[in-house]
């Protein structure tokens, strides 16, 4: 194993690792990133406090905005491409997303059904109170 | 081993499917150091992913307690919000001037880095400190629990974070930029960027979300 | 703030005297007798003077062969441990009837918890880990794994655990609560005690070392292969131990943030899983399975992996329908994350969830029926010698196929609902564990005895450990199955049904019949470390192997391989074999190189130290050495990251004594194959 920065051709790049690039370059992504994330953000906040937009609509768009941004961090901080040098970090990257999906999505539901069913003590009490 | 060498092409391609890309061999070190870092982080979401979980559940159960709308200030989840972007803009900075050996540029982008996560950690726990002199706190209710958990589990990481960067600089003091410091500079920018990720989870399902309610 | 505590209760925390269980004759014997095999061990070792060869050699060793072995060492010591627990649950069902038996409920409580939790955490676990990292670097062709050092850490973080949970015999109590700890029988009002702390802090230190595990060993697999080992050329238990860790690697922080929760309501008073204030505790049953499901194929997938190179190896055949084995693993490993569902059927989600999980739980036997057919194929028409290793393979197939039947009759909701929590399911997960995972590492065990010890173990006593530990299994778990279809519940201390009794007293039988093929396990160990000059791999290739690990001495120098070795296809050391057959031998003097090796380093040790500390501390309140545990663990990573050369060099002269002291003696063994 040898202590290169760069790889040579044929390995897959290192996840945060930016292609060569000029640092003139490099700090111009970061100050991308952190303008489309302060506006994604400014955007959220709004929405959250307005009345403006259809409420119902909200909280569709707040977890609309929050994969935006999440996805601007990916790529912007984190340098996640879709180059082939990157197919071992983003299958890693899908396979935990999936995980988290099951996990959080499965919880969700299986919790809602068995509220549904069973309702916790406190609901019960209430329910024939 | 010269046996090694002397295995027949015919071998190569044993299902006829065309061309085979032959495998280059073990990759640098700096790709395994970073690619194993970032199985971590994942690992590390699929655990938020629980109090994620945890707090989607209990979100409603308060036990006749306050609800999120009652507790929150947006003005301060703002506030931290700025803090950690700007943060992990600097943190990029000081990753930057890592790379390209530059000291100065270097312990400026980290300290801002540090500075940043101190003020968030600041407001972080005047916020807690206040619900619980309140009476709010974690055992007050299912709900205060799981917002305590998910926001608190955040907050800890950026602690270590803050431990790790101070570490780090220390480090590029003593030993100056090293192969395996800048790996391990590689490694941080990766978890305090992943850090923000959560964040934006946080702010976004508890604090806008659940304050909306 | 009520009372200022007194200085006792600062310096001791909830610690005193009443801790010891002075009342209870048989866990302070058990205990005292291990204290003094321990301490006999000790003084042998230092007035032998072996003391600085193990800390050299072992204790602070980075080398995945050397840290393999210890993984196993642990889990065989503590397979005892477990099997003891075993043993006094069978015969306490076999004399309880109508009466106490011998142990009081609340002991008989600790033994099942801790049986359940032993055997996963500290047996299962650290014995396919520990044959992941001793064979995988090796199958691979590599020289060592990802992060040589965190593998240590890794280890000995795995080893404070287990030690904690043997604490808890002496000092203390442990966990009653079964071995997973379910509220609110796990929560302070109904468990005051530090049992369930002993439980939940062992797990989540060893938790750590898993953790670790699998990122090392996932990176191992993604990064680091030799030149030409393409994905699809890797050996088959490559494969598993991929799917294996990235399962690790995306389940075991669900266990830990659910633990977390645990702990968080039992220390600071938080409502995740109470019954009051809107806790719910339907929610640990729902994420500790999230966990728990893949648990059992973490598990069972390095197993397959070794059935696979086994069944092909003493086949003399390559592996049938390699693509649809790879596709097969991998369709497990997504699918184990969708059916967590079914360990709590009866719960209540009602029946669009219960259909849903029960179809998803019956869809991953398919691929697993893959497997035995791939198996079954690959032995079909090939030239079959049955060592030991394969007699484990068969009996596997066997074991397993049944255990996998009566999981799918489980995963019907409606069948479910009758048979959940009866002695018909503790059965049926025996009849995989068993049947899979330790079959699975037994063989993995004779298979690769010889490569990491440079002899072969005796093959007398191996089937004769076979034999006795089939049977007995059957013996066992058989009656199991009987009385839970007449009702009889799990983790009864004692029972009032005449129609439990005789299954009950068959079952005590074959555990003793199970315990006699133990104990021909460990006279095999003693009969072959006695005859190890007879039976010594001068080779490196003593099953005529066809993966890389054979291509190296037995047992290999401590970089592996003097040369990355240049794979062009599948098998790729049976077609080196071949091709040196053909093309008579070369012999052309290789140009050796210096080989960087990393260093050895105390930091897992000292790091589990200090977690031991901690950990212990944690139990039992005492703050004041929690923080200082703390800053330790954190001031022995500074000190790692602070050293200066973390790599020697092994100069090119002694990778070449080395090296050719091996090629001689396998040039002898192919120009002898070649003359037949």
């Amino acid at each position: 194993m040898s202590d290169q920065t760069h790889m040579p051709a044929g390995h897959d790049l290192a996840p945060g690792d930016e292609e060569q690039h000029s640092v003139g370059e490099r700090v111009l992504g970061y100050v991308v990133g952190l303008g489309l994330a302060l506006i994604l953000t400014a955007t959220s906040f709004f929405i959250a406090g307005t009345d403006l937009v259809w409420q119902p609509s909200i909280p569709v768009a707040l977890i609309v905005l929050a994969i935006a941004q999440m996805g601007v961090h990916l790529v912007f901080f984190l340098h996640i491409t879709t180059g082939p040098d990157n197919t071992n970090n983003v299958l890693a990257l899908a396979f935990g997303l999936l995980v988290v999906f099951l996990v959080v999505g499965g919880t969700v539901w299986i919790m809602s059904h068995l509220n549904q069913n069973m309702p916790p003590m406190d609901d019960f009490i209430r329910m024939h109170s | 081993m010269s046996m090694t060498a002397t295995a027949g092409r015919a071998h190569a391609d044993p299902h006829h499917i065309g061309l085979v890309i032959e495998h280059p061999g073990p990759a640098p070190k700096r790709t395994v150091t970073a690619y194993g870092f970032w199985v971590f982080l994942l690992s590390d979401i699929v655990m938020f992913s629980c109090f994620f979980a945890a707090y989607a559940v209990l979100v409603n159960q308060t036990a006749d307690g306050p609800k999120g709308s009652e507790i929150f200030e947006q003005r301060n989840v703002a506030i931290e919000t700025v803090c950690l972007l700007l943060s992990s803009f600097t943190c990029g900075m000081a990753s930057i001037a890592a790379d390209v050996r530059n000291r100065f540029w270097f312990y400026l982008g980290m300290a801002v880095t540090c500075v940043l996560g101190l003020i968030f950690l600041a407001i972080e726990f005047r916020e807690f400190a206040d619900l619980v002199s309140r009476g709010y706190g974690p055992s007050r209710s299912a709900f205060l629990s799981a917002f305590f958990s998910l926001v608190g589990c955040h907050g800890l990481h950026v602690s270590a974070g803050v431990l790790w960067l101070l570490t780090m600089m220390a480090q590029v003091f003593a030993k100056g930029f090293r192969a395996d410091v800048l790996r391990r500079m590689m490694c941080f920018a990766l978890f305090w960027h992943a850090l923000d990720i959560i964040w934006v989870g946080v702010f976004s399902v508890v604090y806008l979300l659940g304050g909306g309610a | 703030m009520q009372a200022v505590p007194t200085l006792e209760a600062l310096m001791l925390g909830k610690l005193d005297w009443s801790a010891i269980p002075f009342d209870q004759p048989i866990p302070l014997i058990a205990g005292g007798v291990v204290l003094v095999a321990i301490l006999a061990v000790l003084i042998w070792v230092v007035v032998k003077g072996h003391l600085p060869y193990l800390w050299h050699e072992w204790i602070t060793s980075v080398d995945h062969k050397r840290i393999g072995v210890m993984y196993i060492l642990l889990a065989s010591v503590m397979l005892l441990r477990g099997g003891s627990d075993a043993i006094m649950m069978r015969i306490q069902q076999a004399i309880a009837y109508q009466s106490q038996g011998y142990l009081p409920p609340e002991h008989y409580n600790q033994i099942f918890s801790a049986h359940g939790t032993i055997m996963i955490f500290f047996v299962a676990m650290p014995f396919v880990i520990g044959l992941m990292n001793l064979v995988v670097p090796l199958q691979l062709g590599v020289r060592d794994v990802a992060f040589p050092t965190l593998n240590s850490v890794g280890f000995w973080l795995t080893a404070t655990g287990a030690l904690l949970v043997n604490l808890s015999l002496v000092i203390g109590e442990f966990a009653r609560t079964g071995w997973l700890a379910f509220p609110p029988l796990s929560e302070l009002s109904y468990s005051p005690g530090v049992g369930v702390d002993y439980y939940a802090w062992s797990l989540q230190i060893s938790g750590v070392g898993t953790l670790v595990a699998g990122i090392n060993l996932v990176t191992t697999v993604l990064k680091l292969r030799t030149k030409g080992m393409n994905y699809l050329r890797m050996p088959m238990f490559c494969w598993t131990t991929l799917a294996s860790n990235l399962l690790i690697v995306a389940a075991f922080p669900i266990l830990t943030a659910t633990l977390a929760m645990l702990l968080l309501d039992r220390y600071l008073g938080f409502h995740f899983f109470t019954n009051e204030a809107g806790g719910n505790v339907m929610m640990f049953m729902n994420l500790i399975w999230a966990w728990g499901h893949p648990e059992v194929y973490i598990l069972v997938l390095p197993a397959f992996g070794i059935f696979s190179e086994v069944v092909s190896t003493f086949s003399g055949k390559a592996l049938f329908g390699y693509r649809s084995m790879v596709l097969a693993t991998m369709a497990i490993c997504v699918i184990s994350f969708m059916v967590w569902l079914h360990h709590f059927f009866t719960m209540g989600a009602g029946p669009d969830v219960n259909a849903i999980f029960g179809i998803a739980s019956m869809i991953i036997a398919v691929p697993t029926g893959v497997k035995i057919y791939n198996w079954l194929f690959t032995m079909y028409g090939g030239r079959i010698r049955f060592a030991t290793p394969m007699l484990w393979a068969v009996g596997f197939m066997v074991t397993f196929i049944i255990g996998g039947l009566t999981g799918v009759l489980v995963a019907v909701p409606p069948a479910d609902f009758m048979l959940h929590n009866s002695m018909f399911l503790v059965a049926h997960f025996h009849n995989v564990i068993i049947g899979g995972v330790l079959f699975g590492a037994f063989a993995g065990f004779e298979y690769w005895f010889p490569k990491a010890f440079g002899f072969r173990l005796d093959e007398r006593w191996g089937k004769l450990a076979f034999w006795f530990t089939f049977t007995g299994f059957w013996i066992t778990f058989v009656p199991l199955y009987a009385a839970g279809m007449l009702g009889m519940t799990r983790r009864l201390q004692h029972y009032n049904v005449a129609e439990w009794r005789p299954w009950m007293i068959v079952a005590a039988i074959g555990m003793a019949v199970l315990s006699i093929g133990v104990i021909c396990q460990i006279m095999q160990l003693v009969v072959s470390i006695r005859n190890r000059e007879a039976l010594r791999d001068r080779t490196g290739d003593p099953w005529d192997g066809r993966s890389l690990e054979w291509a190296t001495s037995s047992p290999p120098p401590v970089f592996n391989f003097a040369f990355h070795p240049d794979v062009r296809g599948e098998d790729a050391y049976w077609d080196m074999k071949i091709a040196a057959q053909q093309q008579s031998l070369e012999h052309d003097v290789p140009e050796y190189q210096d080989i960087e090796m990393p260093r050895n380093s105390p930091t897992g040790f000292v790091c589990a130290f200090f977690a031991t500390i901690m950990g212990f501390a944690l139990i039992w309140h005492i703050w004041w050495m929690v923080i200082l545990g703390g800053i330790g663990a954190f001031a022995t990573f500074v000190v790692f990251a602070w050293r200066d050369h973390d790599e020697y060099v092994i100069p090119a002269a002694e990778v070449a004594a080395i090296d050719r002291v091996n090629l001689e003696e396998r040039r002898s063994l192919v120009s002898m194959a070649g003359a037949i």
